[in-house]
């Protein structure tokens, strides 16, 4: 009885290890590429993103787990667009399926043409100006876009009744065609705008908004630039005071870290916000992401993180798709990932014919007491504007 | 436009005051070497960045966390200079690559350290607003940054002028050889030039953590800014640092306030070729021109 017993069970764990090996021996492994500034001037952003894009790797090693797994080469670019071009050239050589990452307009676009003459995919949540999707590139896309972040601004300046405003914006690609197509929007209606333009370099912007205080005499004034820019502007209004009803900005300020390393300054202040902080997840989707990024990670997730993973998870479902449709060695990627649609993290995301995420659209988050409260759109609010109100 | 001007003048005088301490080590390195320490910037950010660590991790203000940063920056600098006096040939040419090189090491050692997101005081002291006559406006940090700032570079100079150990730095830099014949211990002389470096460093650290913001990537423009003043200045010259630093911050800002922030770094680089087409050797340069 007892040889038979083990018998069977030999027999079994025999069977067993063989299916699993059957299993093991069918999952195919995809090398995805990511090229990402991991160090110079946009290196927060860039381990941001990076950090998204290992969540949602790590998430669908997990859900696909048997057929396939995913693993990921990055490449840090450095914040220097020669770099992000031999990145690029460096990921297409390594044999990988796609590129997912890249930040800054400036340096997505030649990386993204690099990509493109390799005829390998980009994917990026990390450069909105408009000229990257108008050149029409087939294998080029992108989940989010100047559209939704001017849209998200435009309507949270006209809820608040805004009738002279100041924008104070970095002279970068994206930065100034968001100032531009904020400033054009607002015009029409009627709003009187100033429009300030400065450098990377200015760290003292005293002259700068003593002009607006004086010159301007706005009742808003709108950010667009990053973290130090926004630093160096709201102490320059502090120390300034110039009688405003509201301080908005875009990306990068409405954050849990803005909130913990600058919490004097950024008291009332507006930015545009997919979520609020504390982070409230209801979805199952995203219950599993901030689950997997506080295990990885060790923090609550923030927005780079959330888009670094959407963009990611919706290239890896595509080189499944094309995968298991057989077209992925025949250029049939670029033509999945067009048939996307899905609701995502940062809402529903399809692509056009230029890879444009054309229904992206931001929230507005508003720093109150130490956390950050969606308050607009209306059906988004968790929480209620203080308005007029400033940092100082 | 009257207020204007008065603000734009007085935040360039501020201005030219933090890009003084930042370009004054540079200076004294260079007037008693002949080397550019291309990693300075990155020394000025390793201050910075220890007085972050002190006052996030420990909650010491960051006035008091100036002492820990001298003795880190010191030993940084003593590294520095190790390496450097190991270079038996090419020795202008090699310096720079070499601290280049430990620019670059000391900036991802930063990032590795304390990440890339930007840092600066939490202590709101230092960004309280500081107004003079109801129309010039400056955060108190600013203001004391200016002042520490011009207490440290006179004492450098009376230091120079006054000190035995100081006349041997501009003997030095005046002659090496003559200078070694006459009994100067070249050695000596310049680690001594390096440490004080690191204290100029170590306080153009604590003036930037409290009055601006730090990120690792921020030395390298820091060592640019520094680097200009010093032509300007005329290699080597400590109080033509300062009026270097005061005329580039005055110009950077009087452009912001009648043209455009964004040709502020194109005003300060027209300004710099204009001196130096007008004065090749600089505002106060023309040789050996340490301590002039």
């Amino acid at each position: 009885m007892k040889r038979t017993l083990a018998h069977l069970v030999t027999v079994s764990a025999l069977a067993l290890s063989v299916a699993l090996g059957a299993g093991a021996a069918q999952a195919k492994e995809f090398l995805l590429g990511s090229e990402l500034p991991l160090t110079g001037s946009l290196a927060r952003v860039g381990q941001g993103m990076h950090e998204g894009i290992s969540v949602a790797v790590e998430m669908a090693n997990r859900s696909y787990a048997g057929k396939h797994s995913f693993k990921v080469q990055t490449i840090d670019d450095e914040t220097s667009p020669a770099k992000g071009v031999a990145a690029v050239e460096k990921l297409a050589g390594d044999g990988v399926v796609a590129i997912t990452g890249g930040y800054g307009s400036n340096i997505i676009g030649p990386a993204s043409e690099a990509a493109q003459k390799a005829g390998l995919v980009y994917i990026t949540s990390g450069g909105v100006s408009p000229e990257l999707t108008q050149r029409g590139y087939p294998t080029f896309f992108r989940i989010n876009n100047t559209d939704g972040y001017a849209l998200a601004m435009i309507g949270l300046l006209q809820d608040m009744g805004a009738k002279k405003v100041s924008i104070v914006y970095l002279n970068k690609d994206a930065t100034s065609s968001l100032a531009r197509q904020v400033n054009t929007a607002l015009t029409a209606k009627g709003v009187t705008v100033g429009m300030h333009e400065f450098d990377a370099s200015t760290s003292d912007f005293k002259p700068l908004m003593n002009k607006v205080k004086l010159q301007d005499r706005p009742d808003t004034i709108a950010m667009v630039g990053y973290e130090n820019d926004y630093v160096g502007i709201l102490r320059a209004s502090k120390v300034l005071k110039p009688q405003v009803k509201a301080v908005v900005g875009v990306w990068s300020l409405a954050t849990a870290q803005m909130a913990k390393e600058f919490p004097d300054l950024m008291e009332n202040v507006y930015g545009t916000s997919m979520l609020p902080y504390p982070v409230e997840f209801t979805q199952p989707e995203a219950v599993e992401f901030a689950a997997t990024y506080k295990k990885l990670f060790n923090k609550d997730p923030d927005y780079l993180g959330q888009f670094g993973y959407v963009q990611t998870r919706l290239l890896i479902d595509a080189v499944v798709r094309a995968d298991e449709a057989g077209t992925l060695g025949k250029g049939g990627l670029p033509d999945e990932l067009r048939k996307t649609d899905a609701n995502t993290l940062i809402g529903r995301v399809t692509f056009d014919k230029n890879g444009d995420n054309l229904n992206f659209t931001h929230r507005m988050g508003q720093h109150q007491g130490g956390k950050v409260v969606l308050v607009w759109p209306q059906d988004a609010a968790n929480g209620k504007m203080n308005f007029p109100a400033v940092p100082w | 436009m009257l207020e204007l001007t008065l603000q734009a003048l007085f935040s360039g005088l501020l201005a030219g005051g933090y890009y003084a301490t930042v370009a004054v080590g540079l200076a004294l390195v260079f007037g008693t070497m002949r080397v550019i320490n291309l990693a300075h910037g990155e020394l000025v950010l390793l201050a910075a960045y220890v007085a972050y660590a002190a006052e996030s991790n420990y909650g010491v203000s960051p006035v008091l966390a100036i002492p820990v940063a001298l003795v880190i920056v010191a030993a940084a600098s003593a590294l520095v200079y190790a390496l450097l006096s190991r270079i038996d040939q090419d020795r202008e040419i090699n310096s720079l690559i070499l601290t280049f090189g430990l620019g670059i090491i000391l900036t991802n050692t930063i990032l590795s350290i304390w990440a890339a997101d930007i840092r600066s005081t939490s202590d709101p002291w230092f960004q309280d607003s500081m107004v003079v006559a109801d129309t010039l406006f400056a955060m108190n940090a600013e203001v004391a940054a200016f002042v520490g700032g011009l207490v440290l570079m006179a004492g450098v100079w009376w230091w120079l002028n006054h000190s035995w150990q100081g006349r041997a730095v501009r003997a030095l830099s005046s002659n090496r050889a003559a200078a070694t014949l006459m009994g100067v211990n070249p050695r000596k002389i310049e680690i001594l030039s390096f440490m004080i470096a690191a204290l100029l460093a170590t306080f153009a650290g604590f003036a930037i953590y409290t009055g601006k913001t730090v990120f690792p990537a921020l030395g390298h423009v820091l060592t640019v800014k520094a680097f200009i003043i010093t032509v300007l200045a005329g290699m080597g010259s400590i109080p033509g640092v300062l009026i270097g630093a005061v005329m580039i911050g005055v110009i950077e800002s009087l452009t912001v306030t009648y043209l455009s922030a964004s040709l502020q770094e194109l005003a300060g680089m027209i300004l710099f070729l204009v001196v130096l087409f007008v004065s090749p050797s600089g505002l106060f340069g023309g040789g050996r021109a340490l301590a002039r």
